[in-house]
């Protein structure tokens, strides 16, 4: 019984980490074309990526679009969550559903709605219309992400600093945001992430000029099959792994720190998505 | 004389929820004043409003002759130690402590000097570093009284502090708090619904019930000549015993469970009205016969239990029961289901009017 469970247990994660295990040799491959398993080993396609304008290009779009869409996000998020949270007022319920209402949706029914609205103003393919299109979908994974650290977070706290001659604001900046810091970090990370990562709204209206790292390679791959796609794949794997592995070693590192927040805003939110 | 806190007239009202309802009340320079309730007596609602957490409907808070209820929270000096601490977990010890002196500029290395001095004053000399997940309960306390303390506040605040803490550790903390209350000579007002922790600690005991102020005296007056029925109910055990005054002059009352009663004169009761005689089960005797100069009781015992240096005894007359303590060694003669005798002397029935 127990030999079939660690069986299935094995096969499960075979299932999930093959095609990454299958992406990486590729990235190292001679072949003309994607091809597995590739029939010899180079790093040129590694320098076709640094060097080509049209990777680089896509790269740093998405770098500044996810960037945008990080900024914009929070500054939304925020105080959105503080209200929703914290206060009560008519319509709060059906604020905190449409907030969340990105995420129920279809990305393709949103990216519709997009290229229609943002083009009554002149954004498609723009990097604006990509930035503001991606906040609205990131602002509901943050809110999420935000409101669940923000919940658990004791008032008390506040209560104390103020008694002790802190003003409004000097508790919110001295208590409620060190306190909160974790959480923030992580939902703007989320927020990046989503930009990052989001394709089909970006194949709708980010165009030549915005156009972005996924859509490049979508286009890419159903072009030429160029195999610097395998490369992207893996450098975005590498890049993301090191978003896993490295906080729970710096955490390790500075072990006073409390993580607890973060770890649970992370469990939350990877529920919900 | 005007008093160092002073509360007139204070109210709270929520919507149609009289929480609060015209408290007056003050405190002395020093002082250590108990505010004693049950939960929803309105005796946090009284320390939120003083601390300015709570905004009272009417009213005024006044500490040395100036008012400060127009002032925000965090300009009023009151140092306030919540029941679970509220120690900023992204802090150490030291800088916990040090939080209210940087919050009033002071420099960085002489603060921290302060907040170390402090931390010694409450027996943490070697955990300034710790972080407040790193330590006891009993230490978080500790810091969390030094942090009140370190900016000189005008006024301490109390809210229950103790309710978190295991028994050994709370009467430590007793001792602990009333030492250093006593060394600063800081006004103090702490919130408690546990009786004894009122009776030990303090100069002086608020009773509170449904809002109102039911009696405000020293722990032994509270103790001993409560003036409300509720005050003898709530606070030690007692056995209430309803009766009418037959002879003001000579403390005599006529109880329908127990008969005839001598009680201690009180020259404000008058012939013909309704008291409530309270007997404290301290004070009554127990034996196999009745006793010379004594009310005597002829009594079934129901329940004994036994405490090791005392026992309570719970037994029935025809119409009542009554309960008393006995000393440990004179209860083993005695069984359950014996009939046997309860005894008590005028002096230690004080009658309470209404």
């Amino acid at each position: 019984m127990n030999r079939l469970l660690i069986t299935l247990g094995i096969i499960a994660v075979v299932f999930v980490v093959a095609p990454l295990v299958i992406v990486v040799p590729m990235s190292f491959s001679n072949a003309r074309s994607l091809q597995f398993p590739p029939p010899g080993y180079w790093f040129g396609y590694y320098h076709a990526y640094f060097t080509d304008m049209r990777w680089l290009r896509p790269t740093w779009n998405s770098i500044i679009i996810a960037a945008g869409t990080t900024v914009l996000t929070m500054i939304l998020v925020v105080p959105a969550t503080f209200a929703l949270v914290r206060h009560r007022f008519a319509g709060k319920s059906f604020a905190d559903v449409m907030l969340l209402m990105p995420l129920a949706v279809p990305h393709i029914v949103m990216a519709v709605g997009y290229y229609s609205y943002l083009g009554m103003f002149g954004l498609v393919q723009t990097h604006l219309g990509v930035i503001l299109a991606h906040t609205c979908l990131s602002v509901p994974i943050a809110f999420l992400v935000l409101s669940a650290n923000l919940k658990g977070f004791d008032r008390t706290l506040e209560r104390a600093a103020q008694s002790l001659g802190a003003s409004p604001v000097r508790t919110f900046i001295h208590v409620t945001l060190p306190i909160l810091k974790p959480g923030l970090i992580i939902s703007a990370l989320f927020a990046f992430i989503q930009s990052f990562d989001e394709t089909v709204v970006a194949i709708f209206i980010s165009g030549r000029n915005a156009e972005t790292l996924p859509r490049k390679m979508f286009d890419s791959i159903r072009q030429e099959a160029d195999p610097v796609i395998a490369v992207v794949s893996t450098l975005l794997f590498a890049l993301v792994l090191a978003g896993i592995v490295l906080p729970p070693l710096l955490k390790s590192l500075r072990s006073r720190v409390t993580p607890a927040p973060a770890a649970q805003a992370l469990s939350t939110a990877e529920n919900q998505s | 004389m005007t008093s160092y806190l002073r509360l007139t007239d204070v109210s709270k009202i929520y919507g149609t929820v009289t929480a609060l309802s015209k408290i007056d009340l003050t405190a002395e320079k020093g002082e250590f004043v108990t505010f004693l309730g049950p939960s929803g007596s309105g005796k946090t609602t009284t320390l939120m409003i003083v601390a300015g957490f709570e905004k009272a409907t009417t009213g005024d808070v006044m500490i040395d002759g100036r008012s400060i209820s127009a002032m925000a929270p965090h300009e009023r000096n009151i140092g306030i130690v919540f029941q679970n601490y509220g120690l900023f977990p992204h802090k150490t010890a030291r800088e916990n402590v040090y939080f209210p002196l940087q919050m009033r500029g002071q420099a960085k290395a002489q603060g921290l000097r302060k907040a170390a001095e402090m931390l010694d004053l409450v027996g943490l000399k070697d955990l300034g570093d710790r972080y407040p997940k790193e330590m006891s309960g009993g230490q978080q306390q500790r810091v969390a009284l030094a942090r009140a303390l370190v900016f000189e506040p005008s006024l301490l605040l109390l809210d229950e502090p103790l309710g978190a803490l295991d028994k050994n550790l709370r009467e430590q903390m007793q001792i602990e708090i009333k030492r250093i209350q006593r060394a600063l000579g800081v006004t103090t007002v702490f919130v408690t619904h546990d009786q004894s922790e009122a009776m030990s600690m303090s100069d002086r005991i608020v009773v509170f019930d449904k809002g109102r102020i039911e009696q405000a005296a020293t722990p032994l007056d509270i103790y001993h000549r409560p003036q409300t029925k509720f005050v003898a109910g709530f606070v030690g055990e007692s056995n209430l015993v309803e009766a009418t005054v037959t002879d003001a002059a000579a403390g005599k009352a006529d109880a329908a469970e127990l008969g005839q009663c001598d009680y201690k004169p009180d020259a404000a009761l008058k012939n013909g009205q309704a008291v409530t005689l309270l007997i404290r089960p301290e004070h009554i005797k127990l034996s196999r016969q009745p006793l010379e100069g004594r009310k005597n009781v002829r009594i079934k015992v129901d329940t004994i239990v036994n405490y090791g240096d005392n026992a309570l005894l719970m037994g029935h007359t025809e119409k009542r029961t009554l309960r008393c303590r006995v000393l440990g060694a004179d209860i083993v003669i005695i069984k359950e289901g014996d009939e046997c005798h309860l005894s008590w002397l005028p002096d230690a029935v004080v009658p309470i009017a209404g």
